[in-house]
């Protein structure tokens, strides 16, 4: 299997090369075009209850399409995720990572899927009350709303409300105000995370709700 | 007449060089800026033919009612195009090949020697293509500006090749193309989130957008106040 991302950073797909006997998992509606002659099949994301889990509590779909090359060449499926923005590659050989709720594009067969609960501090902070984990071998890519900053944290790091996108499971997450209770309310920033502990995180540039906050006064 | 178009795939503009004399047609509303020796002519129609029926076949494809033809007075000038959704900028020269059927709305300008027509492609495909419903056929000679929302990739098709509904920037009409399903059934096709895809049969380039706007408003959509 051969992958590369296109269009990066502000309109990033990703094009994946199947050989034969080769699958690849991506989300809903996450195929923008591909070979007439691979095989897509619709399954549960994890088993009918895990699909519901990841659904309600994840942001991501009930089911997920196995793209499946059952031809003897090599063939091309393209992938991208619903907003614009940029999309990465992890390789996981064991270990897990946390993404936020509908970060994850595709991923490998592998790679297993899990929700877990991640506390109500991150519901304050506009990061959902679960988080979606991946663990176990092979490729996952995931995608944000905005381009993607990587960073390496150890201490402690604060991250803006909604531009939280994934984490090593190892930090721990914990919701404050960005200032003092004025300077929060006055300066726009109200609730940040504060994000503890030694590893990497992964920031977007943008949010959904940043946008949505911009457009909602000027709608009539 | 030079074009170059620069800041792609997010945020492109073109940027169209005349010699005095040379004119560019744009659909209204597409241009940033220009010299300011720029004449600018206002039609419903091409510059020496078409009517106000052409007109108003375009108001329904969704692009603009009036036409822009900008030409500089005296000198070289030059024009710069952009567009109302951020995405990217495509230049295509028209000459010998197929003639080229664009999405509407994907249409942003073209040299005066290319003809541009409205095409119905049937209702199955107005209806379910995820595109609009009528598409704009561009015959003739001459380069071709096309804008899209995601990053525009082309397609070689030698036989079929499948692009989900709402990906089509543009094709060659010497590609047919169905609307099918995505998988091996329709419960397939839907429970994947695929719904319905454009099946390309044939010999031809078949250019697709990254993205669609489609889905991105489906995200943002439920957190918009409701109005």
């Amino acid at each position: 299997m051969q992958s590369t991302i296109e269009g990066a950073p502000a309109f990033a797909y990703i094009n994946v090369d199947l050989e034969p006997g080769e699958t690849v998992i991506a989300e809903s509606n996450a195929m923008s075009s591909m070979a007439a002659d691979l095989d897509m099949a619709a399954k549960f994301n994890g088993g009918f209850f895990g699909g519901l889990a990841k659904a309600f509590l994840g942001g991501e779909s009930l089911f997920v399409n196995h793209f499946t090359n059952n031809t003897t060449g090599t063939r091309r499926v393209s992938l991208v995720q619903g907003t614009p923005g940029n999309t990465r590659q992890i390789d996981l050989n064991g270990n897990m990572f946390c993404l936020q709720p509908g970060a994850y594009i595709a991923s490998t067969p592998g790679v297993k899927l899990g929700v877990k609960w991640a506390g109500f501090k991150s519901w304050f902070a506009k990061e959902g009350l679960f988080k979606l984990t991946v663990g176990g071998q092979g490729s996952v890519w995931y995608g944000a709303y905005g381009g993607l900053l990587e960073k390496e944290v150890d201490g402690e790091y604060i991250v803006d409300t909604s531009h939280l996108v994934g984490y090593e499971p190892q930090m721990q997450l914990k919701i404050q105000l960005a200032g003092g209770l004025f300077s929060s309310l006055a300066g726009g920033e109200g609730f940040v995370t504060r994000i503890e502990g030694k590893g990497k995180i992964i920031i977007q540039t943008r949010s959904l709700s940043g946008l949505a906050d911009w457009v909602n006064p000027r709608l009539w | 007449m030079q074009i170059e178009i620069t800041h792609r795939p997010g945020n492109s503009a073109a940027r169209v060089s005349l010699q005095a004399g040379e004119t560019i047609t744009a659909e209204g509303g597409a241009m940033i800026a220009m010299s300011g020796h720029m004449q600018v002519e206002t039609t419903t129609h091409k510059r020496d033919k078409g009517s106000i029926l052409g007109a108003l076949k375009r108001l329904v494809t969704g692009e603009s009612l009036f036409l822009n033809h900008f030409t500089p007075n005296g000198g070289p000038g030059e024009v710069i195009f952009g567009t109302a959704l951020t995405g990217d900028m495509m230049q295509f020269q028209m000459g010998s090949g197929p003639a080229l059927l664009v999405q509407a709305g994907s249409y942003v300008a073209s040299a005066p020697s290319v003809d541009m027509d409205m095409s119905w492609q049937g209702f199955g495909k107005a209806l379910f293509s995820g595109e609009s419903m009528f598409w704009i056929k561009l015959t003739g000679t001459g380069p071709v500006l096309i804008n899209s929302f995601g990053a525009i990739y082309p397609i070689q098709v030698n036989g079929e090749y499948i692009v989900d509904t709402g990906h089509i920037v543009a094709f060659e009409e010497s590609l047919n193309f169905e609307i099918t399903k995505a998988g091996k059934s329709w419960m397939a096709s839907f429970l994947g989130g695929e719904g319905m895809v454009c099946k390309f049969i044939g010999q031809g380039t078949v250019w697709c957008q990254s993205h669609n706007a489609g889905s991105f408003g489906t995200a943002l959509g439920p957190i918009l106040k409701p109005h």
